[in-house]
């Protein structure tokens, strides 16, 4: 038994560093110079150690403007993508109305429509309501989240109706029962939409590329591909800068990583 | 202040916009900087006027750029690249110059005009020279006089420069892995052989020029000179030190500046054919164009925009700083002799100006179809015959429905194949 237990930390740990493996090499390889990182002899340790890539990422990219308009955004849609999950998720979870099971079944298959088909209406529509260049125009899209509707509703069905008959017996609003029982209970699955909302939204690059015309509302994201040019790729540019662009997704992860799996866990297994 | 310009003129002493305040968006998505400061350096004389150089990023700037146009949006100026032709001629305001001045003053503006208008023209014309090692080339005991002019002689080079130990090949004397097939676009014009038949449609790839050009290079490969396994491209290759001679065009001496930038190299012109004979042609070149003016920008905006154009195209140091930066050959002519041309070696390279063909904004088809058949031929053994007619059936294939029309019947020296 030992053996197997073994082998298969042995196993889970071996494809753990295969996987963590490029991110290490490419935050060595922001400490490289491009030279070294196109060289055909490679290192995965630098033969010479230049903070140059991270020196130069602000006056190349405006680094800074750029990533504080991404936690802004980041932070922003996700408060308000995951409240609407919550409300969205309480209404299918814990009211019967006619028609809930169709209504529930569009909203998932919003899920099921692919991307390339839908940009060019919706830039038309956002491009014909004078929305273009503005942060309403990332935010408005992404503040009903049909996963998160399903994340929300998969945990809330675990949630006993009768402490919500019993609150109502004792005279708490619905409001009330929503903020104060049914929300704390849902943490779990909050704190894994949570992430999930925020590195997409971090992540993010056509469309606010497509949205965003002045410099210095642009995101992060388009920010970065900036370092492929036409011709070639400043690669220590964008490894330093990349470098430094995942750590607020660390940081979110770090804060809510305690009840992330149990909320993913929960949201997979409820039927 | 003094009118500018030779047949093209800028005369900065008018108001424009009527003095009021006006500010136009110039996307670009490289040289910014440069940019920016063409457009502050107007707006010195212009004051009213402020033009925002707004960097993007080169891969989805084509699909913003046209759906900004066909919206009826999008910046007043915007780079070109010719590639893009089709998805921005419809919506570019023709430039209010006459174009018989433009050819007059800039190489190759005539074979922009569409029915009498001009909507971009080149700012510098780029093609392709062998790039040298000149350590490896000083310690294979070459000298300049070695440098070689024709095809032959380059073989040679090859050999000299080219160290095995035993069966392992630790200098490749040339590499042109993942580049046969820029230079299969060009060096068949050597040989008299345009890219397109007479009409100017029909692709011309299964021919004896182009046979004769695969198998120059297959056999510097079969003298040893060089191998398909050493390194994935020859420019990559060359950049690290590995291999002694290259085939690149001009944005490679910006990369071996910016990647590789203690290297030691020059370059020289491509080899011809036959010694002291100017073959039909030297090479294929591509432009960097001009930028385009939106066709749905406001009248004041246009009427900035075509004033700002004249400064732009007369302004010949800042024509001479962009030619250095892109590492293209000036298309203007007033400054194609400046002596600072011949300083960069990827520049001093170029033959006759006149010598190079454009064949137009070429469907992507012929470089992704040509450089696959150079693959069939290096790694999978294809007969180079084989490859040519499979690489014929394809282009042909893919062009069918559409209505391009090479612009190799506007070359000065151009026959009919």
């Amino acid at each position: 038994m030992k053996v197997r237990v073994f082998a298969l930390n042995a196993g889970l740990l071996l494809v753990g560093g295969i996987v963590v493996l490029p991110f290490f090499w490419m935050i060595l390889s922001a400490f490289k110079s491009n030279s070294e990182i196109l060289s055909f002899d490679q290192s995965f340790l630098p033969r010479e150690w230049t903070l140059e890539n991270f020196v130069s990422i602000q006056t190349k990219l405006d680094f800074f403007r750029l990533f504080f308009n991404s936690v802004l955004l980041s932070v922003t849609i996700t408060a308000l993508s995951v409240y609407t999950s919550l409300v969205g998720g309480f209404v299918f979870a814990k009211y019967t109305f006619r028609g809930r099971g169709a209504l529930f079944a569009v909203i998932l298959s919003t899920m099921m429509i692919t991307w390339a088909v839908v940009i060019i209406p919706r830039y038309t529509i956002f491009r014909s309501i004078g929305l273009t260049d503005s942060y309403a125009s990332i935010i408005i899209p992404a503040v009903i989240s049909a996963f998160g509707i399903f994340m929300m509703r998969q945990s809330m069905d675990s949630i006993p109706d009768e402490i919500l008959e019993a609150a109502r017996i004792d005279g708490a609003s619905e409001w009330f029962i929503f903020h104060r029982i049914v929300a704390p209970l849902s943490v779990n699955a909050i704190s894994a939409l949570s992430i999930f909302q925020f590195l997409w939204v971090w992540e993010d690059y056509l469309w606010p590329y497509l949205m965003i015309s002045s410099e210095e509302k642009q995101v992060l994201a388009v920010g970065l591909t900036t370092f492929r040019g036409q011709y070639g790729t400043d690669y220590g540019g964008l490894f330093a800068a990349t470098t430094l662009a995942i750590v607020p997704v660390l940081v979110v992860y770090i804060l809510f990583q305690r009840r992330f799996i149990a909320g993913a866990a929960s949201a997979a297994l409820k039927g | 202040m003094p009118i500018a310009g030779v047949n093209v003129t800028y005369d900065p002493n008018t108001l424009v916009n009527d003095g009021k305040p006006i500010e136009l968006d110039w996307w670009a998505w490289t040289n910014v900087e440069q940019f920016q400061a063409i457009a502050d350096a107007y707006s010195e004389i212009h004051p009213n006027v402020v033009i925002n150089v707004v960097n993007q990023p080169w891969e989805d700037y084509w699909t913003k750029l046209p759906l900004e146009l066909q919206s009826g949006g999008g910046p007043a100026l915007f780079n070109v690249h010719n590639s893009q032709h089709e998805n921005l001629i419809a919506n570019m305001e023709p430039y209010d110059i006459d174009p018989a001045d433009l050819e007059a003053d800039y190489a190759g503006a005539a074979s922009h005009l569409i029915d009498g208008e001009t909507h971009y023209i080149d700012l510098g014309l780029m093609s392709g020279a062998i790039y040298y090692n000149t350590d490896m080339w000083e310690a294979a005991g070459l000298t300049d006089a070695d440098i070689p002019t024709t095809w032959d002689e380059f073989r040679e080079v090859a050999k000299a420069l080219t160290i095995r130990d035993g069966d392992q090949l630790r200098q490749a004397g040339f590499n042109f892995n993942s580049g046969g097939h820029t230079m299969q676009a060009g060096l068949a014009y050597q040989l008299g052989q345009n890219l397109f038949e007479a009409d100017g449609s029909t692709p011309a790839i299964d021919n004896e020029a182009n046979l004769e050009v695969i198998q120059r290079f297959v056999d510097i490969y079969a003298d040893g000179s060089g191998d398909p396994d050493f390194g994935a491209a020859g420019t990559d290759s060359f950049g690290q030190g590995l291999s002694a001679m290259t085939y690149a065009w001009g944005w490679f001496s910006g990369t071996l500046k910016n990647d590789y930038p203690d290297l030691n190299w020059s370059a020289f012109q491509t080899p011809v054919p036959e010694a002291g004979e100017t073959p039909y042609a030297l090479d294929r070149y591509n432009g960097e164009s001009t930028f385009g003016i939106n066709a749905n920008a406001s009248d004041a905006e246009k009427e900035v925009a075509q004033d700002f154009l004249r400064y732009f195209l007369t302004d010949a140091e800042s024509m001479k700083e962009l030619s250095l930066i892109f590492s293209v050959f000036p298309a203007y002519k007033p400054i194609a002799d400046d002596p600072v041309f011949a300083e960069n070696p990827a520049l001093a390279a170029f033959g006759e100006i006149d010598r190079y063909i454009w064949p137009g904004p070429i469907p992507a088809t012929f470089e992704t179809t040509t450089a696959t058949m150079w693959e069939e031929i290096l790694f999978n053994g294809v007969a180079p015959e084989e490859a040519l007619a499979a690489a014929q059936a394809t282009i042909e294939k893919d062009l069918s429905g559409k209505d391009f029309v090479s612009s190799e019947g506007l070359y000065a020296f151009y026959s009919g194949n």
